[in-house]
């Protein structure tokens, strides 16, 4: 608050004791009094009516910096209206009410939506549990015939995988809010990690002809659950936008603070203007258009995820050559002493 | 091996009941859930798989139970993927911890794991194959006939290994190659037959000719 604005807000005050100064000189004029004593009484006027208003206004201006103080210090804003700070005034009493009731209602409109999420988000969760029965079935069918050698079960158990996948991220992308609910930090043989997502999608990578290479000896401290999608989802992409003889890395660079995992591909690479957009929520890019249906979702969750884990991620690109996403762990000195 | 399924959904627990017969385990499937603790101690498996969610008791409490009594190992099935629940499964004694939908090759893994770390394996495998007087040595990753040896890199070891344990057949290239990928070795169609065109070239070098046969269209026969 600034002083000319109060001035400004106090303008019609200010006019109207204008005014009665006016009012006061003409009056005493007229009645006989001398110039000298006219002006003293106007100067006194003046200086009593100055000191108010510098005390009001360092009044106001000190109760306005404790609620903005206030304001800011605040996690939820709209509780504001609990923390407003006591006055004794008419108006601060009658606005304090009305914002309280007025956050009142917004307070019981969050939980209404809060609890509304969590029901959803609690019913996606058991439903992903129930689903995954039928697909458990479906999966163990396929493979206890796969010897029989027909052509139809294979695809069945392929596509079988693709809605497993598809599933997975619902569960995911409904969880990723509260990671913190479903963690197991534990040291992590990265080597193990990439060999059972290689193995969970065998049949859809050796269908296109894919190739991989691994060399993944360092350890990290993380979720295998959680990294395991996420390689999950990577590896999804590098064969969706595979090249014409697919080749899979997947290698470890130990590093001072740190432990990089990457998977490098030669598929057909991300342009420059959309490498820093593919981590966006629902982006699908020139690839997404043109090859298999992109739902923008993919890549979005592992970054989502990698927050949530403390793991930075990022994606390296050359058109037509390849790309090569990383991962890079930090080496927690608090976790590494335990 | 005696391996006791206790799960709940008929489906599942008909096709793990053939899966794991298919890989040469013995197999019961408890169909009947009361006292499951009990008849598990009668029986006396060699493995457990047990289902968390049971009509009316969680797999936990069985767990519980078993446990009283009997150090048999434990490895959880389960729809669910919590960490909590995986806590749980271990903190209640449960060996390893497998969501569902599992791979097959992943879960056969996991069970021979368990079983390797509870007991010693009472099946060794011969570290020398012989097929036609040539002799596939594991231990040493070589091939020998007669007086001479050639070395074989790990992925001409992988093949030969499977090639050998199935002397006389036909064995189908897609066949090859997922049993490669079971094995960690990601090769595709293409890379497999350099391979076995190199397989090939070190045979002849120690004198052997047509042992490896491409029966076009099928896949190898030894």
């Amino acid at each position: 608050m600034r002083l000319i604005d109060f001035l400004k807000d106090k303008f019609l005050l200010i006019l109207l004791h204008i005014f009665c100064m006016c009012t006061l000189g003409i009056f005493l004029h007229v009645t006989g009094y001398s110039f000298s004593n006219l002006i003293l009484i106007e100067i006194f006027w003046l200086l009593i009516l100055g000191t108010w208003l510098l005390v009001t206004y360092i009044q106001r201006y000190c109760y306005f910096r404790q609620i903005e103080q206030t304001l800011d210090r605040m996690d939820q804003r709209y509780l504001l209206g609990e923390m407003l700070p006591d006055s004794y005034r008419l108006e601060d009493k009658l606005y304090r009410e009305m914002i309280r009731k007025s956050n009142k209602s917004v307070i019981e409109k969050i939980h209404q939506i809060e609890d509304e999420k969590k029901d959803y988000r609690e019913y996606i969760e058991s439903w992903v549990h129930e689903i995954k029965m039928p697909i458990t079935s479906i999966a163990l069918t396929c493979e206890n015939r796969r010897r029989s050698n027909v052509e139809e079960l294979r695809t069945i158990g392929l596509e079988n995988q693709k809605i497993e996948n598809y599933v997975d991220m619902a569960l995911y992308y409904a969880r990723s809010d509260e990671v913190y609910k479903d963690y197991l930090i534990s040291e992590t043989d990265l080597q193990e990690v990439v060999y059972e997502v290689l193995a969970k999608n065998q049949g859809y990578l050796i269908q296109n002809q894919v190739q991989a290479e691994v060399d993944c000896p360092d350890l990290v401290y993380t979720d295998k659950k959680w990294i395991a999608f996420i390689l999950n989802q990577m590896i999804l992409n590098s064969i969706k936008y595979r090249g014409d003889t697919p080749m899979l890395k997947f290698y470890t660079i130990k590093q001072e603070q740190g432990v990089l995992l990457a998977l490098e591909d030669n598929g057909t690479g991300i342009g420059e203007s959309e490498l820093a957009r593919i981590f966006e929520k629902g982006f699908t890019g020139s690839n997404g258009r043109s090859h298999e249906r992109a739902t923008g979702m993919g890549l979005y969750l592992c970054r989502k995820l990698c927050q949530k884990l403390g793991i930075e991620v990022w994606a390296e690109s050359i058109i037509g050559k390849g790309t090569r996403m990383i991962l890079d762990f930090p080496i927690s000195s608090y976790l590494s002493k335990l | 091996m005696y391996i006791l399924v206790i799960e709940d959904e008929p489906v599942i627990r008909k096709e793990l009941k053939i899966l794991l017969e298919n890989a040469l385990y013995q197999v019961t499937a408890l169909e009947d859930f009361d006292s499951v603790a009990e008849q598990v101690i009668r029986k006396k498996p060699d493995l457990v798989l047990l289902d968390l969610n049971l009509p009316d008791v969680t797999g936990f409490d069985i767990c519980t139970e078993i446990r009283e009594q009997s150090e048999i190992p434990i490895i959880f099935l389960t729809g669910r993927t919590d960490s909590m629940d995986e806590l749980t499964g271990m903190l209640k004694g449960g060996d390893d911890y497998i969501t569902k939908p599992y791979q097959a090759p992943i879960l056969l893994a996991r069970i021979a794991a368990v079983l390797k770390r509870t007991r010693i394996s009472e099946t060794k495998e011969s570290t020398v194959l012989t097929c036609h007087g040539v002799h596939l040595d594991l231990v040493h990753t070589c091939l020998e006939y007669g007086e001479k040896r050639v070395d074989l890199s790990k992925n001409e070891l992988k093949i030969l290994h499977y090639l050998f344990q199935h002397a006389g057949e036909i064995v189908p290239r897609l066949d090859m190659i997922e049993h490669l990928w079971e094995n960690q070795v990601f090769i595709d169609d293409n890379t497999l037959s350099v391979n076995v065109t190199r397989i090939r070239e070190k045979l002849k070098s120690i004198g052997v000719t047509r042992l490896i046969e491409t029966k076009r269209g099928m896949g190898y026969r030894v």
